[in-house]
């Protein structure tokens, strides 16, 4: 019996089989229970009807170190109908894909309205399938289709051996459709008690016992939130002060410009769909110069869109919070699909050269905490800020309690803002020349500070010039912010382990918690290794990382993009070389790709491994000589 | 020294000395400048509540040529930036100082959709028919009373703007000539105390590069929009552009006017103690 430790994949067709319409119940459950849900692997396609789409989660009494491999323990297959390609037969596309992944032992669950699937080879592997016509008994018994999901419902809480009686379901009915009439709930409570009995009748019929897996509820001191990375980060936003939010419709973006739009009014904010990239941005950027906390958000393309601010605000020193939750490109590349391609854009895109900084969040929690801290660093640099997420981060799921979002919440305090009784009439400039590079930032309206701010270059009062010295006291000025940023703010990778002697794991964005895996298989077969994450990337803190990575064996640099991002910043940065764990197959991280390309590169000489065929596949790539 | 002019005055502090303004001798930008001092002494405002957003272009260099807070920042970028700072301040009066290169051609996006928004924010375009800050191509407004018989794709019909806006759904269309700037203050101040988007088309001669569009050539063309003319008409606006186009004239004045029904908003929240209180349960009960 494997008690509260279990992988449940649920697929289906999309928009049509309510694949996240069963998780998002049963999540909601598990958290209620006090058990831990970690789901970011969430599989949608850039179209909206018909493609595949499937949800892992995990779920367990422990905060799950990683979501883990492709591999799942129970298995639901939602789609009713019959294959496209074969009328006659049912669709079995979700068992394709993932049958071969369900571990044996485990658990296939499929809606059978349309045939029973030929499932022997997974019977062969000791997998318990439990054909279940969930639409037919929603259809016919029940008139009513929508309450299919509801059967297969029950039927998981049987198979998991979960919330028996029904108490967190029925509760969660009434409050769902409590308003909508009594019927409706009971109509619901019935469909989750035939599912119940199809699976007794199979197991009866099998003389099974069970299915070998129980979920047992915790003790819980108020339940959970089950949030996302984008949830998080709009909540970080607003109780960071942001009041002003721009955005453009653009995957996986756009559940933040929605929350804004929802929730800013309510504090006092406003929220702007622009009407294309450009808009938003400016329009961000001029409420910024106002003195509003504000930020813009998108993922590549969209970001590549607006590269041309990004100048505007180092130059004319607005600041503002930029949020790249990244996405597979180039170009429109795979919009549902994660990577992490957008470092290089967000440290150097642009015309000249401009002070900004860089972070980047690697988990759900650092996309709430690292909010806070990118509004406070674009007020006290007046820079622009690029606070990186990833499609993985975006739409994956984790428990987490009350308790961490109010404990990690930070005070708004406006650094630099320049009040009335500060300003001295007629001596105001806003690029006032000063060691730190920070001028004293005022907003319009407040007698005794006239601005004029300019993307041009200006000297201190705000005024067009091209003479030499003040350009280059100016430009100075300009990137002395980063020097102080270096000296004040900066924050080394996060440390897992000790460096001395060992082989560094090195990775940034959604990475994290693979890596951790990783890390801590590796250490089960008896390899040693350091792992090092980065949150702050640009302006690079040499001064932190050169030590730190002079003491290790070698440095392998894990990323989710083609090049190597991160590795050739570290190269360019440190001049140390680096040895490369590279994925980029539209997939996130398993931590089976970190542990068999860990072993082949230290097995070889190998600098490079492109993962993500089945089995790691190693790329030899010449290294020139004495260059 | 009359009290007006000293208040003019005023306009030309925290700004480039006279003798130092960098457009060519005789250039209509002087008579918008002229114009602005008129209609913002006349309507009392004071420089520090004034946001001035200037374009890209010898248009964009206004900003620092009076006295107002002042942004600048890309070619085309200037309205949107006054929307986003207009919505986020409404006390300010904000004024967008463009060409109509910026405004028509790498802007048109932000013009268009601008004028659906209706944020009381007033553009002056400041139209002279050619980019001149790059020596003189052809802008969207080129060829303007120009006998054109066959087009390219080289060189299209012109834009007009006021149609432009009046299609788009702007609020407040009007036109001026920066050779009469005593109406043109007039327009001004009228634009700036309308509560909605209000744009103003200036022809503003550029002497070196445009020598068709003249002084001379817009004196002869251009004729005050009849005292009769229901601005508040949009057929009545659309006759007009249509009368006066047969005529080959160019209407001075307020072509249409309209004010929309507004959600009223105050000033988001900036200071530390405004946004101390901010309550997360709301957020948090969506996630339970």
């Amino acid at each position: 019996m494997i008690v509260n430790n279990v992988k449940l994949l649920v697929g289906g067709v999309q928009l049509r089989d309510g694949v996240t319409t069963v998780t998002d119940i049963l999540g909601k459950m598990f958290v209620r229970a006090g058990l831990h849900v970690l789901a970011m692997e969430k599989g949608y396609a850039s179209t909206i009807y018909g493609a595949h789409q499937y949800d892992p989660m995990v779920i367990s009494d422990r905060p799950p170190l990683s979501y883990g491999d492709d591999q799942s323990d129970i298995l639901v297959a939602l789609e009713y109908d019959t294959n496209p390609d074969a009328p006659g037969q049912p669709n079995r596309d979700t068992i394709l894909r993932h049958g071969k992944n369900v571990r044996d032992g485990g658990v296939l669950l499929y809606d059978s309205t349309t045939g029973v699937v030929d499932t022997a080879d997974l019977e062969a592997r000791g997998i318990k399938v439990f054909p279940l016509p969930a639409r037919q008994i929603a259809q016919r018994e029940l008139k009513r289709e929508v309450v299919k999901n509801t059967v297969v419902t029950g039927a998981l809480l049987r198979v998991l051996e979960f919330d028996m009686d029904y108490a967190l379901f029925g509760a969660y009915l009434d409050e769902r459709f409590g308003r909508k009439g009594k019927e409706i709930v009971e109509l619901n409570m019935e469909a989750v008690r035939r599912g119940r009995v199809v699976i007794e009748q199979i197991l009866a019929a099998n003389k099974w016992d069970g299915c070998n897996f129980k979920l047992v509820p915790q003790k819980v001191d108020g339940a959970d939130l089950l949030v996302n990375g984008n949830d998080a980060l709009g909540m970080a936003a607003i109780l960071a002060g942001c009041r002003y939010y721009a955005g453009y419709p653009i995957t996986p973006a756009s559940a933040i410009l929605e929350f804004m739009e929802r929730h800013l009014p309510r504090y006092g904010g406003r929220a702007l769909q622009g009407q294309n990239e450009r808009e938003s941005i400016r329009a961000a950027l001029g409420a910024a110069i106002t003195g509003v906390r504000s930020a813009i958000g998108s993922s590549g393309p969209g970001i590549s869109l607006k590269v041309e601010e990004f100048g505007v605000a180092g130059v004319a020193e607005v600041p503002l919070v930029i949020i790249d939750t990244q996405r597979a490109g180039p170009s429109t590349g795979m919009p549902t699909k994660p990577e992490q391609g957008d470092l290089a854009m967000s440290i150097f895109s642009g015309h000249g050269e401009i002070p900004r900084i860089v972070l980047a969040a690697g988990t759900v929690e650092e996309c709430y905490t690292l909010a806070f801290e990118a509004f406070d660093l674009a007020d006290k640099y007046q820079c622009p800020v690029f606070l990186l997420s990833d499609l993985t981060l975006a739409d994956g799921r984790k428990n987490l309690p009350e308790k961490y979002f109010t404990d990690n919440r930070r005070p708004v305090t406006r650094h630099g803002l320049v009040r009335e009784a500060e300003l001295k009439n007629d001596g105001y400039r806003r690029y006032t020349l000063t060691e730190s590079g920070i001028s004293p930032r005022n907003v319009p309206g407040i007698a005794g500070g006239i601005f004029k701010m300019s993307g041009s270059e200006h000297d201190e009062a705000g005024m067009v010039t091209t003479d030499p010295p003040k350009r280059k006291a100016m430009f100075e000025k300009r990137m002395r912010k980063m020097q102080t940023y270096l000296k004040e703010d900066v924050k080394p990778p996060q440390v897992f382990g000790t460096p001395d002697g060992v082989p560094l794991l090195v990775g940034w964005g959604s990475t994290k918690l693979p890596l951790l895996d990783a890390q801590a298989r590796l250490r089960a077969e008896g390899t040693e290794t350091c792992a090092l994450h980065f949150t702050h990337l640009w302006p690079f803190p040499v001064h932190l990382v050169r030590p730190l990575l002079q003491r290790g064996s070698t440095v392998i640099v894990v990323e989710q993009n083609y090049s190597g991002q991160l590795a050739d910043l570290i190269q360019q940065e440190c001049v140390i070389e680096t040895r490369r764990i590279l994925k980029y197959n539209g997939r996130p991280y398993y931590t089976s790709d970190i542990t068999g390309g860990v072993r082949q590169l230290l097995a070889n000489g190998t600098r490079v491994v492109r993962v993500g065929d089945r089995a790691p596949a190693a790329v030899l790539e010449t290294v020139p000589e004495g260059d | 020294m009359s009290a007006v002019a000293a208040n003019v005055k005023i306009w030309e502090q925290n700004a480039t000395p006279k003798h130092r303004i960098q457009w060519c001798p005789g250039c209509g930008d002087f008579g918008v400048l002229a114009g602005l001092k008129m209609a913002l002494t006349r309507l009392e405002l004071v420089p520090h509540e004034v946001l001035l957003v200037g374009g890209i272009g010898c248009s964009g260099q206004i900003r620092n040529y009076l006295n107002g807070n002042a942004f600048h920042g890309t070619h085309g970028g200037a309205l949107a930036y006054a929307l986003g700072a207009k919505m986020a301040n409404p006390d300010l009066t904000v004024i967008t100082l463009a060409g109509d290169g910026d405004t028509l051609a790498i802007g048109i996006e932000n013009f268009v959709h601008v004028c659906r928004r209706d944020p009381q924010v007033t553009l002056i375009i400041m139209n002279n028919g050619v980019y001149g800050l790059t020596k003189g191509q052809d802008s969207p407004t080129a060829g303007l009373g120009q006998p054109h018989e066959e087009y390219t794709e080289e060189h299209p019909p012109f834009v007009d703007p006021l149609r432009l806006a009046l299609t788009c759904g702007a609020s407040f269309i009007a036109q001026s000539f920066s050779g009469d700037p005593k109406h043109s203050a007039e327009i001004y101040a009228e634009a700036f105390r309308h509560p909605g988007f209000a744009v103003v088309d200036d022809f503003s001669p550029c002497v070196t590069y445009n020598k068709f569009n003249s002084y001379d050539w817009y004196k002869e063309h251009a004729e005050h929009v009849p005292a009769g003319h229901d601005a508040t008409s949009k057929t009545a606006a659309w006759a007009l552009l249509d009368d006066f186009d047969r005529r080959g004239k160019l209407p001075l004045g307020v072509v249409y006017r309209d004010e929309r029904r507004r959600k009223a908003h105050t000033r988001l929240p900036i200071w530390d103690e405004e946004l101390a209180k901010a309550d997360p349960a709301p957020m948090f009960k969506l996630f339970k």
